[in-house]
């Protein structure tokens, strides 16, 4: 315990150097100006910035990464409140209340909540991270295609029964969403699928154009032509920051999200990303008030914000404690660490101890500064709705071009983006929630990959999804939550969701 | 009647339809060892059932015909000019598409002056240029001319 | 595509209605002319583009920015490296194969190169891209694969994984990154030698392929030695042989599979190419760049950090190299041949 505060000690020693802090406000400006543009989240902000680290030193390079990350994230979520542009696949969620909030002029606190909640989660991520990476390390590579099918079907579920709206309709656009996620060269047989000489679609359908145009352009589709065009919000000093109730209502969604997002974070793969799903279906479950989500529910913003962050922190035990690319951003990270030589691996706390000790005390630098930063440039980014929207959507689409073709240099992106703008447009129009096709087609690959690399294990043997104590635990889970959402079937009572309908028509989104 | 929930059922159930379709041309595989095809048949019999339910339901949802379609010259006019984005970019280069989009939806599209769609095309097209390639080294295409 | 950008381009024009046709026609007549002019010039003239079909922050990305920069320094030139991702490289390698041969489009692949052609004709799908669309300039790095083992698994040598391979023929489970990927051909020229059959578990990269083995859900991996030492040094890993002709540097007890008698040797490289059909003064100042490069300090310390060992060769050199590795390649993909049909 002692040894641990001397090397958190010899941590801040480096990460508070005035060079190197002056880094990590660099890599957070830098971040948030990056992290701005539609669908350039911080796997793509970090890996778009990565060449320019590779002149710095190892410390420096690390800590600005720390920073672009951290930026990057938080100029995400920007742009969902405000404009209702997902920054990557995870922040769909904020668009929904986020946007709602924006609409309603509560711009101003939704943004500062998530940037609390961010920082909160950021930092209690990051302590549990130091005390608990060893330990959970070596647990969740235990995680093989097993448990990951086991835990995404949990997922799932969760999600079935806790979303609003018509389940039937939900349940369909997760199925339409799982199915454009089949496109592509199938991992286990090479076959291509549904490709129609497209080379391009080999990888599949990119997450974040559809992201973007699903939530993005679909917006500016609705609005832009709408006789009345939308007020111009001139937000006022006393609303820019959040109410008491605000407070209140996010407290405990906040403390949820950051438990949450840190325990999917950690297990390898990219399962994080539905963890600021479930998050929001979670909310509205426990929610006093469910028929408030997709209408402006801080609480909506709150949950997924904190999971999203502490997901992304938590996803870095695996890679500090046993040097494993647990996931793309740890990939991306490694190899930073790798081109200014130092080898990362189970031995690297032991034998860099300034190394991972800096890194983790600049990530609470990182998520400190970030906050410092942002908070007073909440107010200008909300002057940005004074922008009337005339001008304003043009800007949003130029960015939505440019963000999309950034992320691979690759104009099917922007086609994509396009095409699935004029679905999310008519989708919505018909009253169809958008969410569940993003969902849908995250989860598509890892789902199909793991459950048929797990029979590949036992040779078609079903048996192994039982024998495998973790496996049998979720989905010993699973079927409770089974049996609980069809009961009403049988009982003949109106459940939550149906009284939910009852008093008031969820909104479309 | 036709609602919004039959006519979107009726898409969708064809939708998996053309899914199955296609599938066809791919091996099935078995329960034991599920091949390239497997997934996506289950996955569109899962959807076509869903699209059967909702048109079955959807009887009492929202009629069709009280959909506005008020705002469809704006959209049809974003969405071309996103397409022409797509086709040019890596054409013209990433100034002069940019441009032509702005020009575009300013002045043809929003009528806005001259000066205006003028100063804010420039603005839009050399500044995010300026700022994202030139400080921030994010790649973007440049056109045959250098542009 | 080409008339119906021009179409739209139009339409977009003439929406605007402002711009006088012949206004349009002149400026780009002058601009014509202005290129034409513009090619007789010295190569290089402007910024070369070194396309890595690869993410940033994977081998190619991190071996084509030390080349870049080095070809930067000599050219005295800009060169920059764009990622061209997708279909496992394929994305960017066509890209470059279909670019205009002027040298200012560049490749820098890896093995794989030689890989998706071949797959490709496995499915009869239109290919890609054809390996006679891409002349070799120059080979950068070469890193055998080893052979490494589960700590907690019993085999201690080659020797003894292969008798329990032959009397549990598919048992013995190995992950790669990915189906037909460098590190599953890997594994098929090792069960085709042996004359035993393994069970392969894809993954969706090499990252998620080493931590199949290090969660122990599968029993081997063949892999760069690189990202495996640490693992082996900690006692997580066991290596039993390697690829190459010459045991590697950083474990000099390994012993090579041809040392112990399987006629097998695998290497993951890194090479650069240029389009065919870019003229020869332009091919001949690319190559002697290359050469200088690899010789430049910077280069060669970049390239220790990652533990990657330099192993230049020449365009014909390279080659008569790359030509023997894709024919062992395709030889490997014709044996594996499409999975769903050989049940």
């Amino acid at each position: 315990m002692v040894e641990m505060f001397q090397n958190l000690y010899l941590g801040f020693s480096v990460a508070l150097r005035p060079d190197v802090l002056l880094y990590a406000f660099a890599g957070c400006i830098i971040g948030t100006l990056v992290g701005v543009l539609p669908g350039v989240g911080p796997l793509a902000g970090i890996s778009l910035l990565l060449p320019a680290t590779f002149g710095l030193d190892a410390t420096t390079a690390v800590v600005m990464l720390a920073g672009i990350y951290y930026g990057a994230m938080y100029g995400g979520s920007t742009t969902s409140i405000l404009m209702r542009i997902p920054g990557e696949a995870a922040s769909v969620m904020t668009c929904i209340d986020g946007y709602a909030m924006t609409r309603k002029g509560r711009a101003g606190p939704a943004l500062a909540i998530a940037a609390v909640g961010s920082y909160l989660a950021g930092t209690v991520s990051v302590v549990a991270l130091m005390f608990l990476a060893p330990p959970l390390a070596a647990f969740a590579l235990r995680f093989g295609p097993p448990e990951y099918s086991a835990l995404l079907v949990l997922g799932l579920l969760v999600l079935a029964y806790m979303s609003g709206g018509s389940m039937i309709k939900g349940l369909a656009m997760a199925a339409l969403g799982l199915l454009l996620g089949m496109i592509g060269i199938d991992p286990m047989t090479g076959y291509s699928r549904f490709h129609y000489g497209l080379v391009e679609l080999g990888d599949g359908i990119g997450i974040v154009p559809v992201a973007v145009g699903l939530f993005g352009v679909s917006e500016i589709l609705l609005t832009a032509g709408q006789p009345t065009p939308p007020k111009v919000i001139k937000p006022k000093i006393r609303e820019l920051l959040p109410s008491r109730e605000e407070w209140r209502d996010s407290a405990w969604p906040i403390g949820r999200g950051t438990i949450l997002g840190f325990v999917i974070g950690i297990i390898p793969g990219s399962a994080h990303i539905i963890s600021s799903f479930v998050s929001y279906a979670i909310e509205r479950r426990l929610s006093k008030h469910p028929e408030r989500f997709g209408q402006g529910a801080v609480a909506g913003v709150a949950g997924p914000e904190s999971a999203n962050n502490s997901a992304t922190s938590g996803a870095f035990v695996p890679m500090l404690a046993l040097g494993v690319p647990s996931g793309p951003i740890p990939a991306v990270m490694l190899a930073a660490m790798m081109v200014h030589g130092i080898s990362p691996g189970p031995l690297l706390i032991s034998q860099q101890p300034d190394l991972f000790w800096g890194f983790i005390a600049s990530m609470y630098v990182g998520n400190l500064v970030l906050l410092i930063l942002n908070l007073p440039l909440v107010g200008i980014f909300v002057n940005l709705l004074r922008v009337p929207y005339p001008l304003l959507y043009p800007s949003i689409l130029v960015f939505c071009i440019l963000g999309v073709y950034a992320v691979n240099s690759s104009v099917i992106d922007v086609w994509i983006m396009a095409i699935t703008g004029l679905m999310g447009y008519v989708l919505r129009k018909l009253e169809f929630e958008t969410a569940p096709i993003v969902l849908g087609l995250v989860l598509a690959p890892m789902l199909e990959m793991s459950l048929r690399q797990s029979l590949a294990m036992s040779s078609g043997d079903y048996a192994i999804f039982v024998n495998r104590p973790i496996t049998a635990t979720m989905l010993s889970i699973a079927l409770v939550l089974l049996v609980l959402s069809l009961k009403p079937l049988f009982t003949g009572k109106v459940d939550w969701r149906g009284s939910l309908s009852q008093q008031a028509q969820p909104g479309e989104e | 009647m036709l609602t919004c929930d039959r006519i979107a059922g009726a898409f969708l159930a064809l939708f998996a339809l053309g899914v199955i379709i296609e599938s066809r041309a791919l091996p099935l595989g078995t329960l034991w060892e599920p091949g390239p095809a497997y997934m996506p048949v289950f996955l569109a019999l899962a959807l076509f059932l869903l699209a059967a339910l909702i048109m079955i339901f959807g009887g009492a949802g929202k009629p069709l015909g009280e959909l506005s379609w008020k705002e469809w010259p704006h959209a049809v006019a974003i969405l071309c000019a996103s397409l022409f984005a797509a086709l040019a970019l890596e054409r013209l280069g990433y100034r002069l598409t940019i441009l032509l989009t702005c020009l575009f939806l300013l002045k043809a599209v929003e009528r806005k002056s001259w000066t205006l769609t003028a100063i804010f095309a420039l603005a839009m097209a050399f500044g995010s240029f300026f700022l994202f390639y030139t400080i921030l080294r994010v790649p973007l295409p440049r056109g045959p001319m250098g542009f | 595509m080409k008339s119906l950008t021009w179409k739209v381009y139009r339409k977009a024009g003439s929406a605007k209605a402002a711009i006088p046709r012949r206004l349009v026609v002149s400026v780009s007549l002058a601009l014509l002319v202005a290129q034409a002019v513009h090619g007789q010039e010295a190569f290089p003239s402007r910024t070369i583009t070194l396309v890595a079909p690869f993410p940033p922050g994977g081998v190619a990305d991190l071996t084509a920015r030390p080349v870049a920069a080095a070809m930067e320094k000599i050219l005295k030139n800009p060169v920059v490296v764009v990622n061209k991702t997708g279909a496992a490289g394929a994305v960017g390698m066509a890209y470059v194969a279909t670019a205009k041969a002027d040298g200012y489009t560049l490749l820098l692949s890896l093995s794989s190169i030689s890989i998706i052609p071949e797959a490709d004709k496995l499915f009869d799908r239109k290919p890609a891209y054809t390996m006679d669309q891409l002349v070799p300039l120059a080979l950068i790095s070469a890193d055998p694969t080893i052979l490494v083992v589960h700590a907690e698994r019993p085999w201690k040598s080659v020797k003894e994984l292969v008798e329990d391979a032959k009397k549990r023929p598919g048992q013995i489970s190995f992950s790669s990154s990915g189906i037909y990927g460098t590190l599953h051909m890997a594994t098929e020229m090792l069960s085709h030698a042996a004359g035993v059959k393994f069970k392969h578990v894809p993954y969706g990269g090499a990252g998620p392929a080493l931590t199949a083995i290090l969660g122990g859900h599968v029993d081997m991996l063949a892999s760069g030695p690189a990202v495996v030492l640490p693992h082996i040094k900690s006692g997580k890993l066991r290596p039993l042989a390697g690829w190459g002709a010459k045991r590697v540097d950083a474990v000099p007890s390994l012993p090579t599979f041809k040392e112990l008698g399987y006629e097998i040797e695998f290497y993951i490289w890194a090479g650069v190419f240029a389009p065919n059909g870019t003229p020869e003064p332009v091919m001949k100042k690319l190559r002697d760049t290359l050469r200088q490069g690899v010789q430049d300090s910077d280069f060669k310390s970049a390239m220790t950090k990652l533990q990657t060992p330099i192993a230049y060769l020449d365009a014909p050199e390279f080659k008569k190299f790359w030509d023997k590795d894709a024919k062992m390649l395709a030889d490997a993909i014709k044996r594996v041949g499409k999975i769903e049909e050989k049940k």
